[in-house]
């Protein structure tokens, strides 16, 4: 299929240089970022004055600092929350979405408004309306309304995830929706004329002929939950009482407020770890991603 | 050309809603049901904010947060700007142009390359260090960008946060460029060779008219990501006048945050100006996103 | 060709918007470099009236009388800005005079060797050093040098009060430990929170058990911590101090949805003053708060206030209080010569002038300058001013607030058990064993 393999010299020998201003850029920014991270999590660094080489000093105190474990636990649950209340709302929604009528297509403008707000704007508008003293519970009056939403932990849990989700499922719908039309109809027709109802229909085609799709939207929420940082940071700063303190909030906070740069540098390996983890894990499970196999087999 | 990025058409899932029948109507009830139910859950908070901008101060306390202003005021809009949010906007505007046009013109590029010169061992290095790009956060680097950027003196600049920015867009706009790529027939990157084009005159002569909605795409997700970035802004600007959209809302909500309407006030016209290119580039990146997405 | 056009100018735009924009934002990459006209020293202080004003005042006179040597200022809110001096300072970009609390944060930009070392210039200038309180230099000073000016005003923690609505329930401000419990009981029944707080910002919190600490076991119990004792977050009169303020959190004694308001918006304050709280524990610079963003109600006469109650059976003295005992001035060692001059000059002639002065007692606020009694006896606010005055000058012991005395370390750890204390969700002695861990950091 690749016919170009033939005609490779002379020709080619520009390619390499066309990627080289990226690959500047990426090394440059990200590349040696990270091994800076790693780096100076072998170090002592109050951030203000100079960095000491201090070996295992800050990977020893953040190991055995409960605290990392909490944090871990945090992470991990806003990630599997997220993903459980995300991934069946936006399947249904893109299904729904994937009908041709008319005003479905209305429908997906105003979805997909959330997506286009930034996260520090949507935490801040939230923070008003949830203000028990100043928003719209205490407006109305509706005393379930006006609940401590951002003060009692469970509750702070639980506003972060209904944001995450207010504001991400537009697009996971979207990327469903896309896979939902990639169906063909033949099979329906054919499921159909075996007597299968509309909802076995669903499960018995509709979600295996998703699979693909889940990997890649699954794998998105996933890796992009390690990076929620801007949400939580405007709407509780980790709290209350570290309630929503994950990963990423951890680090800034260990940094940049308690001036432990050495340890945050080590938690930021901690958070690059189990992102390259996660995305392993579910290529793996998924099969092979597509894109990696398209180049495979060039 | 176009024909040849999409799919044939097929009879598919979508033109399901027509066959008739009984279970077709009662599927449709319940799909319909949860499709109105979100859309109250998106829009209620949306219309809150947008009328709650246009009272007063004074009487927001006093009258019911849902119902619409009696006595709609510009004048929270007007404390808005007064904050100086010109200047946060065009901060803006310059990092996230002078972020995302660099950003998607090497991607492209790489992506050129790393399609046409499959299976050169240096691009599927690149490839690879790309993809696992993928999966690092921005949040991980930023102690040691903030140290780099420092060594460069360029602290509490504007292009502080356009360098970072560009590393970070690089390997998803290559993936999704990568993939738009692979779908040109080689038959006319033979007939461009024929014709004694070069590798350069091929990428922009043909590649890139063809592969336009993924360019068009990308560029608009890469702009809408920088244009809403906040932990770059944070950590590498101090004075106010280097402030971009986010961090100038997050400061201007801790100083009023008892003054709910300058608030949201404040957050609409952060997002108006996404809301316009929404409203003008919205087909291309709902299209392209998904063909990118679901590959 | 019409895509070719097209193209060019798309890579002609491609290269020019960077360079456009590189060159707008390198423009001024530098620190306190004006364009044009001199260098100018700058200065970085808190938003917020009233005081913001003060401050900037005294900025603005400076400039006026030194058109040579002028001070370019900036402000931040006041939980921002103790996290972005530390960056500024570490990325070399300190402004030239840093606003401060002393205490721990000086002592770390003292050993990063950030700040410059004073007390020669304080030699040379006695007559700045007599001015002021004498025991204003105490948070200022470390390992026996002077490295910041102490300024502004002197701040005790105060109990204040809600005139109205504690006639409403026919009460009287506690006189002590027990009254103040059986005040939280009676306000509740009737419907009224009975305490505001600031509590996403956590050192509100910190007030709290600053004085409960000093009452119970007096201030040897937090002295032993600061100087590094081992195990003295273990003191029985701390758990017995822990133990009580969860017992007031338990009791509803703070106002619902306290550990989601912020004290930089003032939202606790308004809170008070809007008599949706009877009291608040709060620091002396909250009254001019009140006086400007609480309409007719400090003015009017419905604000209280009083010192905190003693403990029964405490060993602390009643008239001891906590807070700050001054604000401070550093000067960023890495400033340029001229910018440092015009520094001097400004701890010299522009701070605490008497315009400066007659602003801060405008605000309720006590200066740290000697000698102004009869000032204050004639100002309108001349009873509380009286009030903070004696407070300040007549307690046996003035604690400085903690999160300020102990290093930024320690400190975070601090402000994130605190949280966690008045959250319910750590036990007194995992408190003190968590506190225990990072003493000497």
């Amino acid at each position: 299929m690749r016919a170009g393999r033939r005609v490779r010299r002379g020709h080619g020998r520009i390619l390499p240089w066309l990627a080289v201003p990226a690959l500047v850029f990426f090394a440059g920014f990200a590349v040696i970022p990270l091994v800076g991270v790693l780096a100076l999590s072998f170090t002592t660094w109050d951030g203000i004055g100079a960095i000491r080489p201090s070996g295992l000093t800050s990977w020893r105190s953040v190991l055995t600092d409960p605290e990392l474990v909490h944090a871990l636990w945090v992470t991990f649950l806003v990630m599997v929350v997220s993903w459980a209340v995300q991934t069946p709302l936006s399947v249904l929604l893109g299904t729904f979405l994937a009908g041709h009528q008319r005003y479905r297509a209305v429908l997906a403008v105003v979805y997909f408004v959330p997506l286009l707000l930034s996260s520090a704007a949507i935490a801040i508008a939230y923070k008003a309306l949830l203000d028990p003293n100043f928003g719209l519970g205490a407006g109305l009056n509706i005393a379930w309304l006006s609940q401590d939403w951002l003060g009692r932990p469970a509750l702070a849990f639980g506003v972060v995830i209904f944001i995450v989700s207010w504001q991400f499922i537009p697009f996971h719908s979207l990327i469903y929706q896309a896979g939902v039309r990639q169906i063909p109809q033949s099979m329906y027709e054919a499921a159909q004329l075996d007597g299968a109802g509309r909802v076995r229909q669903f499960f018995s085609i509709t979600l295996p002929q998703l699979k693909h799709t889940m990997i890649t939207s699954s794998t998105l929420m996933v890796v992009g939950s390690l990076t929620f940082f801007d949400l939580i940071f405007v709407l509780t700063a980790g709290g209350p009482a570290d309630a929503t303190r994950v990963l990423a909030l951890d680090m800034y906070k260990r940094g940049f407020q308690a001036n432990l740069m050495g340890p945050a540098s080590a938690i930021a390996v901690i958070l690059v770890l189990v992102g390259l983890g996660l995305a392993v894990l579910l290529r793996r499970l998924g099969g092979r991603d597509a894109a990696v196999s398209q180049l495979e087999g060039a | 050309m176009s024909a040849t990025l999409t799919r044939p058409p097929r009879a598919t899932t979508a033109d399901r809603g027509r066959s008739g029948g009984r279970v077709a109507r009662q599927r449709n009830w319940l799909g319909g049901l949860a499709g109105w139910l979100w859309l109250a859950i998106v829009v209620l908070p949306l219309y809150w904010i947008l009328i709650t901008s246009l009272k007063a101060q004074s009487s927001y306390y006093t009258t019911n947060p849902l119902a619409p202003p009696s006595a709609p005021t510009l004048g929270n809009y007007r404390m808005v700007i007064d904050a100086d949010f010109i200047r946060y906007f065009i901060n803006s505007v310059v990092v996230t142009a002078g972020a995302v046009i660099p950003a998607v013109t090497v991607s492209f590029m790489a992506a050129y390359a790393i399609v046409r010169g499959w299976p050169g061992r240096f691009l599927r290095a690149v490839n690879g260090l790309f993809l696992m790009g993928l999966a690092i956060p921005l949040q991980a680097t930023i102690i040691p960008i903030y140290l780099i950027i420092i060594r460069l003196h360029l602290y509490d600049s504007l292009l502080a946060l356009i360098l970072p920015s560009i590393a970070f867009a690089i390997p998803l706009t290559v993936l999704v460029l990568a993939n738009f790529i692979r779908d040109v027939p080689k038959e006319l990157f033979e007939s461009m060779r024929i014709d004694g084009a070069t590798e350069w005159g091929t990428l922009w002569r043909l590649t890139a008219p063809l592969t336009r909605p993924a360019i068009l795409t990308v560029t608009v997700y890469n702009a809408l990501t920088i244009w809403n970035g906040f932990l770059l802004p944070l950590v590498l600007t101090q004075s106010p006048d280097r402030r971009t959209l986010p961090l100038a809302l997050w400061t201007f909500q801790g100083q009023y945050s008892v003054n709910v309407p300058a608030i949201v006030a404040s957050v609409v016209l952060t997002t108006l100006p996404i809301l316009v290119m929404y409203a003008v580039g919205r087909r291309q990146l709902l299209s392209g996103l998904t063909a990118g997405f679901s590959r | 060709m019409d895509t070719q056009i097209s193209r060019r100018t798309v890579l002609k735009l491609a290269a020019g918007v960077p360079v456009a924009a590189a060159l707008a934002a390198c423009g001024s990459a530098g620190p306190g470099t004006s364009a044009g006209g001199g260098t100018k020293a700058t200065y970085w202080y808190l938003n917020g009236q009233p005081q913001e004003g003060v401050r900037t005042g005294a900025v603005d006179r400076f400039n006026k009388a030194n058109p040579n040597g002028q001070i370019a200022g900036t402000t931040f809110q006041n939980d921002a800005y103790k996290t972005k001096i530390k960056t500024a300072i570490g990325a070399g970009q300190a402004p030239t005079i840093i606003w401060g609390w002393g205490g721990g944060s000086l002592r770390s930009y003292v050993t990063a060797g950030q700040v410059d070392d004073l007390t020669s210039w304080f030699d040379q200038h006695p007559e700045v050093k007599s001015r002021l309180f004498p025991t204003s230099f105490g948070a200022g000073t470390i390992n026996g040098k002077i490295y910041a000016m102490p300024c502004e005003t002197v701040q005790p923690i105060v109990l204040y009060y809600n005139k109205k609505v504690l006639d409403q329930v026919g009460a009287r401000p506690p006189q002590s430990w027990g009254d103040l419990m059986a005040l939280v009981s009676t306000l509740n029944t009737k419907g009224i929170a009975p305490f505001s707080l600031g509590g996403q910002s956590r050192w509100t919190n910190m007030m709290w058990l600053e004085f409960l600490f000093d009452r119970i076991g007096g201030p040897e119990v937090f002295q032993a911590i600061f100087n590094g004792e081992k195990n003295s977050w273990s003191n029985p009169a701390a758990i017995d101090a822990l133990t009580k303020v969860q017992d007031l959190v338990k009791a509803n004694g703070f106002i619902k949805g306290f550990a989601s308001i912020t004290a930089d918006s003032n939202a606790d304050q308004a809170l008070l003053y809007t008599g949706k709280a009877a009291m608040m524990l709060h620091g002396s610079w909250s009254y001019g708060i009140q006086q400007t963003d609480g309409g007719d109600f400090v003015p009017g006469g419905g604000l209280g206030y009083v010192n905190f109650p003693p403990v029964e059976g405490g060993k602390g003295d009643p008239s001891n209080t906590v807070g700050n005992p001054a604000q401070y001035l550093s000067i960023s060692s890495k400033a340029s010569a001229e910018q440092k001059t015009i520094a001097k000059q400004f701890f010299a002639t522009g701070v605490l002038d008497s315009t400066e002065v007659t602003q801060w007692i405008g605000t309720g606020g006590v200066p740290i300058v000697q000698g102004t009694q009869s000032q204050l006896a004639g100002s309108k606010d001349a009873a509380f001013l009286q009030f903070v005055y004696d407070t300040a000058t007549k307690a046996k012991s003035f604690g400085q607030s903690w999160d300020q005395a102990l290093s930024p370390t320690a400190a975070e750890t601090l402000l994130d058990n605190i949280a966690n204390l008045f959250q319910l969700s750590i036990s007194p002695q995992q408190f003190a064993t968590n506190m225990n861990a990072v003493i000497g950091a």
